[in-house]
């Protein structure tokens, strides 16, 4: 089965519950390195956004753009900014479909990467949740259908979080902890792989 | 740590609302504050905005002579990108439109989204963004130095400039020019937290000083034992002097600005000392500004500003302006 409107649905509302869940373990990741609010800001965020997709719309690229209006209005900080910034990309991208193949996950993916990295000046290795889209961008290339899809990007962020966690932040606020941030999980990617195991199972 | 609020949701908004409730100068649309009547036609607009918990950064110097307009966000949070393109086309009186804010990767990156919309339409718009911590970054990436207490005389001489009836080109040179003459140091004495955030935003041992922490806790040159005042001021001054500034003169200004929790009392104790360093070092201090300029919640702490003035920098400050935190 193919993803349409109702698949966004439901990982909207999937993201929503697991945002509100991962608030305090977000914002203690972010105390240590940051100012402590990325799981505040993405609870409301992904309330905004489930909030926001219209009921019976059937283009996605219409969902992703209500999306993508929802966040510009409701966030300021440069995580939140970075999923505007993905939602529009969807939205450009998915314009005037009501269906998307599994397979074509990782082509969307890494345009988003790429505006991400553009918008945000992230490059890879830098320690940020490009560095964990990049790798889900790889592993979904081979996937077709939506259980090989949710495996392998689960299994990548896993990869990915633990492969990272040894390695200092190099960008943003989070550059100047330098080698305190060794042996820390990057927030950006924390939150990331919380919510893609929300919507992956 | 105790707040007087309602919820952690409502702050920014039910703060928003009492400032303007007391201050009818002042207007606001959504999260956006911008002065009482219409943006000046001819004048450059000047729009800045950033995250809450520093006031009367940003909302604050909204007036005359000062800011236009400003967005406002979450506390420690930019603001949004809708946020900005409507502080932007409020400021624009049809000569342009200064985006003058600090360095941070949040507000960069709506700022510039929030541009490129209102180019879009017809508006023009340039950038100029505080850079004056000189604990962020070594003086070879001052670019990347953040942006604090310093960007409030980039405010005013970039306002006092655009009242002048200086052209958009003009305007954005000088307030370059202002950020790349001044320098700011902060120390920190307790920690600030969040609304609705569980713990603090750091932690600070109850007899332990951070030197060049930044107003939102981020870490700064060293942490050790609390010294006395004056240690900690000559400390803070040697590193503003010995760091180069392409245009230094024997006029400066000096702003000693509270980060929150440190009272006036012991502002005046550090004043003192720095007036009397300055002065063996042969400075004279112009128009000095002592209080809470910008704050970073219940912080304790303070940060001293060192602007280099020349003569139209020292004319644009002693400009008549309103707002208000400040009045000239």
């Amino acid at each position: 089965m193919a993803i349409t409107t109702n698949t966004l649905r439901h990982a909207a509302a999937c993201a929503r519950e697991a945002a509100a869940l991962a608030q305090d373990d977000l914002n203690a990741a972010d105390g240590k390195i940051g100012d402590g609010d990325t799981g505040v800001m993405l609870r409301r965020l992904f309330e905004a956004i489930a909030a926001a997709i219209p009921d019976q719309e059937t283009d996605i690229g219409s969902v992703f753009q209500a999306c993508a209006k929802a966040c510009a209005s409701g966030t300021g900080s440069s995580l939140g900014t970075l999923v505007t910034v993905a939602m529009m990309t969807l939205a450009k991208a998915t314009k005037g479909r009501s269906e998307i193949g599994w397979d074509e996950l990782g082509g969307l993916l890494a345009s988003v990467r790429d505006q991400m990295m553009a918008r945000g000046g992230a490059k890879l290795g830098d320690k940020t949740v490009i560095d964990m889209i990049d790798a889900v961008t790889i592993a979904l290339d081979a996937c077709k259908t939506r259980d090989e899809a949710s495996e392998a990007a689960q299994h990548a962020a896993r990869e990915t979080l633990a492969a990272f966690r040894d390695r200092p932040n190099k960008l943003g606020r989070a550059r100047m902890f330098g080698e305190r941030t060794i042996g820390l999980d990057d927030p950006g990617m924390l939150a990331f792989s919380r919510l893609l195991n929300a919507v992956a199972a | 740590m105790k707040k007087l609020m309602n919820s952690p949701d409502a702050f920014v908004d039910e703060m928003l609302a009492g400032l303007i409730a007391a201050h009818p100068s002042l207007v606001q649309e959504g999260r956006v504050v911008r002065r009482a009547g219409v943006a000046k036609k001819g004048k450059v607009g000047i729009v800045s905005g950033g995250g809450s918990g520093h006031l009367p950064l940003f909302t604050g110097y909204v007036g005359d002579g000062l800011l236009d307009t400003c967005a406002i966000g979450d506390v420690f949070a930019g603001p949004s990108v809708d946020s900005c393109i409507q502080a932007i086309r409020a400021a624009d009186g049809g000569a342009g439109v200064l985006r003058l804010y600090g360095n941070y990767g949040g507000d960069r990156m709506n700022f510039d989204l929030a541009g490129e919309m209102v180019e879009m339409d017809g508006i023009e718009t340039t950038t100029v963004r505080g850079t004056d911590d000189i604990a962020s970054a070594a003086p070879q990436d001052n670019a990347k130095r953040r942006g604090v207490a310093g960007i409030i005389y980039a405010y005013k001489i970039a306002g006092a400039k655009a009242d002048t009836g200086a052209g958009l080109a003009d305007v954005t040179a000088t307030a370059q020019a202002a950020v790349d003459a001044c320098r700011t140091i902060g120390v920190a004495l307790s920690p600030c937290q969040i609304p609705g955030a569980a713990k603090p935003t750091f932690e600070l041992g109850a007899d332990e000083i951070e030197m060049g922490m930044g107003i939102h806790g981020e870490p700064g040159i060293w942490r050790d034992k609390l010294r006395p005042a004056d240690e900690v001021a000559d400390e803070m001054v040697r590193r503003l002097l010995a760091d180069p500034v392409a245009h230094k003169s024997e006029r400066v200004s000096v702003l000693v600005n509270s980060l929150g929790a440190t009272p006036l009392e012991e502002l005046f104790i550090v004043y003192r000392r720095v007036a009397a360093l300055l002065k063996k070092e042969g400075l004279t201090i112009v128009r000095p500004l002592v209080g809470h300029y910008v704050t970073s919640m219940e912080m304790a702490g303070l940060s001293i500003s060192m602007i280099h003035l020349d003569a139209e920098r020292e004319q644009l400050l002693a400009a008549p302006c309103a707002c208000p935190f400040w009045r000239v």
